[in-house]
């Protein structure tokens, strides 16, 4: 079967000076759904989305919008796309209606998508006050009404939560799991928030350091998850020896057994077992590995 | 279609901007200057006409001095508003040619350097009527040289396009405001040494000026025209290949 990605990029890489911001970069984003784009700060998302914008030209790759090369396409594929890079750019001398008239005479798009977008970002009421009056949260959902104007397909959103309070965080985040239901449209979001991600996306790419550690769906990622299991036994010796005997992954931890598994129930089943056996099983514990261990383990943050 | 579509945007961006007020309160200033001229002058000689001096008075002070830093300021104030949200990503990243929004902003500022002068053109209209009739002695001056007038506009105007093609990209290429008025503050100053030298009839800040200068029209005329054409296209060659960070 083929799958139909609406953004491919092939090899990508990006230097600045003898940094190298992105690095060999093959993102492979499926068409609908949202498609977390992970990493800390200074990962390389932003350069990343600069290139695939054709605001900024690789050094070496190529990037790909559903399925045709940018290069040489930019025009026709941008009328496909919408995107919120960092904080919105907004004219604020003049109304949050104005400015949407100024990218909808630029794009010669209907005059029905304002009060459409308006009433999508939920600021028709606020339509007709100058945006320097705005708050934070209505600049960024005007933003996101600007991306929405020529209709897309695909969205692209760069850090859409930055610098919101937690009402507006909540607000944007409604917003944007919405939209691929209500809209059809697939949206590409960046953040360097592992919990913001993690509530709205289909697909995750995570990004350090330039490179893509992973990529895949939700569920992939969290079938990384691992329990661990921590058994106190009296006969500590007999219990590691049983138990490796039996094919269980075991690390003696002072007077502690630990077990590494992938399923919770687990424990139940070892218990059972140390108990047949005639060990005296004292302790049980079980903890999970989080996402949060494991984006943190993968981008070098905090070791699991 | 890209273009007009592109003007068409930028007409709407100059709503409540400095950069439109702007364009009519300088020639006022001259206006002004020159009424008070006219009235404090104390005798005229006998078979004086005012519209012999007057406007051209008013026009030289205008293409020496106020165009050049009009031009500055108003195209680092058009270019200003893109630069202070980071708006260029945004036009970027939409599905319009590079080449429509440079030319677009080149036009609204023509365009906008026009209208000024053109108020100029009314003004010194209006100033010179209300001098003939507060000064009597300069009562028979004879009607309004429209036509003088209207084609100085036009030669002053176009003789400007090479310094509004060259502050255009430079308010363009840096964000900073005094870059680009510091390049008008510049480019005027020199402009006093230059005058009196040969190769001031080549200075760019010096061609609308060089109108009223025996022996410097043509060359104005066409170096302001050729030469903003030229510097038009070699700043958005440069515009349409830059990244945008």
């Amino acid at each position: 079967m083929t799958i139909n990605y609406l953004i491919e990029t092939r090899a990508l890489t990006r230097r600045f000076g003898s940094q190298r911001a992105v690095d060999d970069l093959n993102l492979l984003v499926p068409a609908a759904g949202v498609y977390g784009f992970l990493g800390p700060n200074g990962a390389g998302k932003t350069t990343a989305i600069r290139m695939l914008l054709g605001l900024i030209r690789p050094n070496a790759g190529e990037v790909r919008l559903f399925g045709q090369s940018l290069n040489g396409n930019h025009r026709s594929l941008m009328r496909r796309v919408g995107a919120l890079v960092e904080a919105p750019s907004l004219y604020p001398h003049l109304t949050g209606r104005e400015n949407l008239e100024v990218t909808r005479r630029l794009l010669g798009s209907d005059r029905n998508l304002i009060e459409l977008a308006l009433a999508t970002v939920k600021l028709t009421k606020d339509a007709d006050r100058r945006v320097r009056e705005y708050s934070l949260g209505m600049r960024q959902r005007l933003g996101l009404a600007l991306a929405l104007l020529n209709n897309p397909d695909l969205l692209i959103l760069d850090e859409p939560t930055n610098g919101l309070d937690p009402a507006g965080i909540h607000e944007m985040r409604d917003l944007i799991r919405r939209l691929p239901d209500e809209f059809g449209v697939t949206v590409f979001l960046s953040s360097h928030l592992l919990g913001e991600v993690e509530q709205i996306a289909t697909h995750i790419g995570i990004i350090h350091e330039g490179s893509l550690l992973f990529q895949g769906t939700l569920a992939e990622l969290q079938s990384k998850q691992q329990t661990q299991l921590t058994f106190g036994v009296k006969q500590l010796d007999a219990a590691t020896e049983f138990l490796m005997n039996t094919g269980w992954r075991v690390q003696r931890c002072d007077d502690l057994l630990n077990v590494s598994t992938k399923a919770p129930d687990d424990a139940v089943r070892i218990n059972k077992l140390l108990v047949d056996r005639g060990l005296d099983v004292f302790h049980l514990a079980v903890s999970q590995r989080s996402l949060e261990d494991i984006f943190l383990s993968l981008t070098n943050g905090r070791p699991s | 279609m890209s273009l007009f579509r592109a003007l068409h945007a930028e007409l709407l961006k100059l709503k409540r901007t400095l950069a439109f007020r702007v364009v009519f309160v300088l020639p006022l200033l001259i206006a002004v200057l020159q009424f008070f001229v006219i009235l404090r002058t104390k005798k005229y000689a006998p078979g004086f006409n005012l519209w012999q001096t007057h406007p051209t008075n008013s026009f030289q002070i205008w293409a020496v001095f106020m165009m050049p830093l009009l031009i500055a300021l108003v195209t680092a104030l058009l270019n200003g508003i893109e630069h202070s949200d980071k708006q260029w990503k945004h036009l970027f990243a939409l599905p319009v040619p590079r080449y429509a929004v440079y030319f677009a902003k080149l036009m609204v500022a023509q365009g906008l350097i026009l209208t000024s002068t053109l108020v100029l053109a009314v003004v010194t209209a209006i100033v010179g009527l209300a001098g003939m009739y507060l000064r009597p002695e300069l009562a028979n001056a004879g009607p309004v040289p429209y036509v003088w007038l209207a084609k100085q506009v036009a030669f002053i105007w176009l003789a400007s396009w090479l310094i509004i093609a060259i502050h255009t990209w430079i308010s363009m290429r840096w964000s900073g405001f005094p870059i680009a008025l510091g390049a008008g503050i510049g480019g005027t100053f020199f402009a006093l040494f230059a005058a009196s030298a040969a190769l001031g009839k080549y200075y760019p800040w010096l061609l609308p000026m060089n109108i009223f200068v025996e022996g410097r029209f043509a060359t104005a005329l066409l170096l302001g025209i050729g030469g903003g054409i030229v510097a038009a296209l070699l700043g958005c060659f440069e515009f349409t290949r830059r990244d945008v960070n």
